[in-house]
């Protein structure tokens, strides 16, 4: 199987990693809260296409960005990470968790950008009855059996031994996500902008997600027009990683 | 070496509930079970707390100091105006200390009107003290941690404006909009109260109160890392104009007097282990909400192992940190020291600690006054006279 390389790209300034793999029309991913599981489960996509993974700033291996503290303003920044990639043709998004979010609002102000759009169990809808959990309270020891449901997922997960680098490391990116969502982890306007993705929208997510529950998969399908849903049985919150069948879901409706 | 002026002592209070909760090594803060708190207990500390504070008063010390801290068993001033406004009328002649709100963490043209309320109804006898607040407010203030700084020091700009511009002024900034900033009524003392910065030994906010010209109080901390602070507050303070003198730098002790220094460790020791151990005890999941600190303040944090204030041991406390119990002649050596040391003026004393019973806490406080107090003015006037000649 194919790997990753990485290099990196300039953006108003900032050092911001790009993963990729494979060759063929592009299918950018934007990666959730969180990027110390890798993206390794998502190489099965590269084998028919260029597979992009750009790092959040703040997140990672790319830098900070002190200017950004809204959601919009990831939104504007890929606006001009796809600039730099000749990224002119419209593509097939994916996002996951935050990354999703942040793909249905680029979705949104971008339509024409994008020709197919994916979420895995994407955040940011405020869903009174089944709640979004709250990643800050979350004790750092008890992340993992919050993010992955099975036992055998659990034993994969890397670096549950809290190091100072894991740590600091951790610390960062909450940093980077308080920037941005501690006020609310939910934007009540996404219910009235939704409506706006006019593009072919597949909605995936683990009935086992500790993190968003997965009742609020129809709320989505519900909103976006043209949307159709699939459910695995018994996965969590890290979807792919826990659930190869997603990925493979995801490469079919991709193909279409 | 500068002039240290007359020595200034105030009593400060922290006003704890003691009745904690067991099996929590996390601490009494944030997540507590405010269940347990009995309003019938609480009533008859209130009037403990604040008659120790008005003997204070009536005993000569020169401020009464009242801090805020939120959900914590480690205090039950969530608001120190409150207590403020009770002293401001039941004492004659102490300054009135609020060290203070986290102005982060409020509407910063409200507390200039409340402080400027203070002021006026105490007749000028008010000091404030601001803090950024610790990392446990932000987890139950519906604030965002990661621009806690930023917010800090717009409230003070806003709320310097308020006192020293005439109103109705206009402020645009990053996290307020005033269209008519015009606090009445104003504060007593002219131009404003005396303004203190109150930090835990971070560069950056030690040269913020330097660069402002504000005072500068450090919590609880290691003398020597306090000591290097206040060499840096200084030097940037009068490279930025100002000049520091010997009230600008507040320090703290923790004291305990009795007959004898057997009697002064018996009486006393019990109570200081129990506001470490149970009160002032967090994890850093607590005390670091994310975006608190910088990052590469938690990784020096983290590396130092400085997080782990429940090993704080006896040994440490009275070496490492000012903690004193012993004779009226021991604790004023000791104060007399620790002053010359800083080059401080003004000393904070924790008379009560813990869960101290009241009767314990109003001896401290006589015998405190009685007896340390004069001794440690001669120590200090004779020294300066010594160094003088």
């Amino acid at each position: 199987m194919s790997v990753f390389t990485k290099r990196v790209v300039l953006v108003d300034g900032i050092r911001v990693e790009v993963l990729e793999a494979g060759s063929g029309e592009p299918l950018v991913y934007f990666h959730g809260a969180g990027t110390t599981s890798g993206f390794q489960e998502l190489l099965p996509l590269s084998q028919s296409r260029r597979l992009i993974v750009p790092i959040h700033p703040g997140f990672g291996a790319s830098d900070d960005d002190a200017g950004i503290n809204s959601m919009l303003d990831y939104v504007v920044h890929y606006n001009a990470l796809f600039d730099q990639l000749d990224l002119s043709n419209p593509i097939d998004l994916v996002g996951h968790s935050l990354g999703g979010w942040m793909a249905s609002l680029f979705t949104v102000l971008n339509g024409r950008r994008v020709r197919r759009l994916a979420l895995a169990c994407p955040a940011g809808l405020r869903v009174a009855e089944h709640p979004t959990a709250d990643m800050f309270t979350i004790r750092a020891e008890q992340v993992p059996s919050y993010i992955v449901s099975s036992p055998d997922a659990l034993a994969r997960i890397p670096s549950t031994n809290l190091t100072v680098d894991v740590k600091v490391g951790r610390y960062r990116e909450l940093t980077s996500l308080a920037r941005i969502m501690w006020d609310r982890n939910y934007d009540s306007k996404l219910t009235r902008w939704l409506k706006r993705i006019g593009v072919p929208t597949l909605i995936l997510w683990g009935t086992n997600d500790r993190i968003i529950p997965s009742e609020q998969a129809k709320v989505w399908a519900s909103l976006i027009p043209a949307s159709e849903v699939g459910t695995f049985e018994g996965a969590g919150h890290l979807l792919f990683f826990e659930a190869p069948k997603a990925v493979g879901r995801l490469g079919s409706f991709l193909a279409k | 070496m500068s002039t240290l002026q007359p020595l200034q002592f105030y009593f400060m209070h922290f006003m704890p509930y003691p009745d904690v909760a067991s099996g929590r090594p996390q601490g009494q803060w944030v997540d507590i079970p405010n269940r347990r708190f009995d309003p019938k207990i609480g009533h008859k500390l209130y009037k403990e707390y604040i008659d120790e504070l008005v003997l204070a008063d009536k005993l000569g010390y020169d401020g009464l100091v009242v801090n805020e801290h939120h959900a914590t068993f480690y205090s039950m001033m969530p608001s120190c105006s409150v207590i403020a406004g009770a002293l401001a009328m039941l004492t004659e002649r102490a300054k009135i200390c609020v060290f203070g709100t986290p102005i982060a963490l409020t509407y910063p043209h409200r507390l200039a009107e409340e402080y400027a309320m203070l002021d006026v109804m105490s007749g000028g006898r008010l000091e404030c003290a601001f803090p950024l607040g610790t990392g446990m407010e932000y987890w139950v203030n519906p604030i965002n941690p990661s621009f806690s700084r930023e917010r800090f020091r717009e409230g003070m700009d806003i709320l310097m404006q308020a006192w020293t511009q005439p109103g109705p002024s206009r402020y645009d900034g990053e996290f307020y909009q005033y269209k008519y900033l015009n606090p009445f009524p104003l504060p007593y003392q002219k131009p404003h109260p005396k303004i203190y910065i109150v930090g835990s030994g971070t560069e950056e906010t030690v040269n913020y109160a330097a660069e402002k010209g504000y005072g500068y109080s450090q919590v609880f901390t290691p003398i020597a890392a306090q000591l290097k602070s206040f060499e840096n507050y200084r030097a940037t303070a009068t490279n930025n104009g100002h000049k520091p003198d010997s009230e600008s730098i507040i320090i703290s002790a923790m004291a305990f007097v009795a007959e004898t220094e057997e009697k002064a460790i018996e009486e006393g020791k019990d109570h200081i282990l129990f506001y470490f151990k149970n009160l002032l005890t967090t994890d850093s999941h607590l005390n670091s909400p994310p975006g608190y600190l910088p990052v590469d303040r938690l990784r020096k944090r983290l590396e130092s192992g400085a997080i782990q204030e429940s090993e704080v041991t006896w040994e440490s406390l009275t070496s490492v940190y000012r903690t004193v119990l012993g004779t009226p002649d021991q604790v004023a050596e000791r104060i007399a020291f620790w002053c010359e040391q800083a080059q401080s003026s003004k000393i904070i004393l924790h008379l009560h600690v813990g869960d101290m019973p009241h009767w314990k806490a109003v001896k401290n406080v006589t015998l405190f006054a009685e007896e340390v107090i004069p001794r440690v003015r001669k120590l200090t006037s004779s020294a300066l006279q010594v160094a003088a000649e």
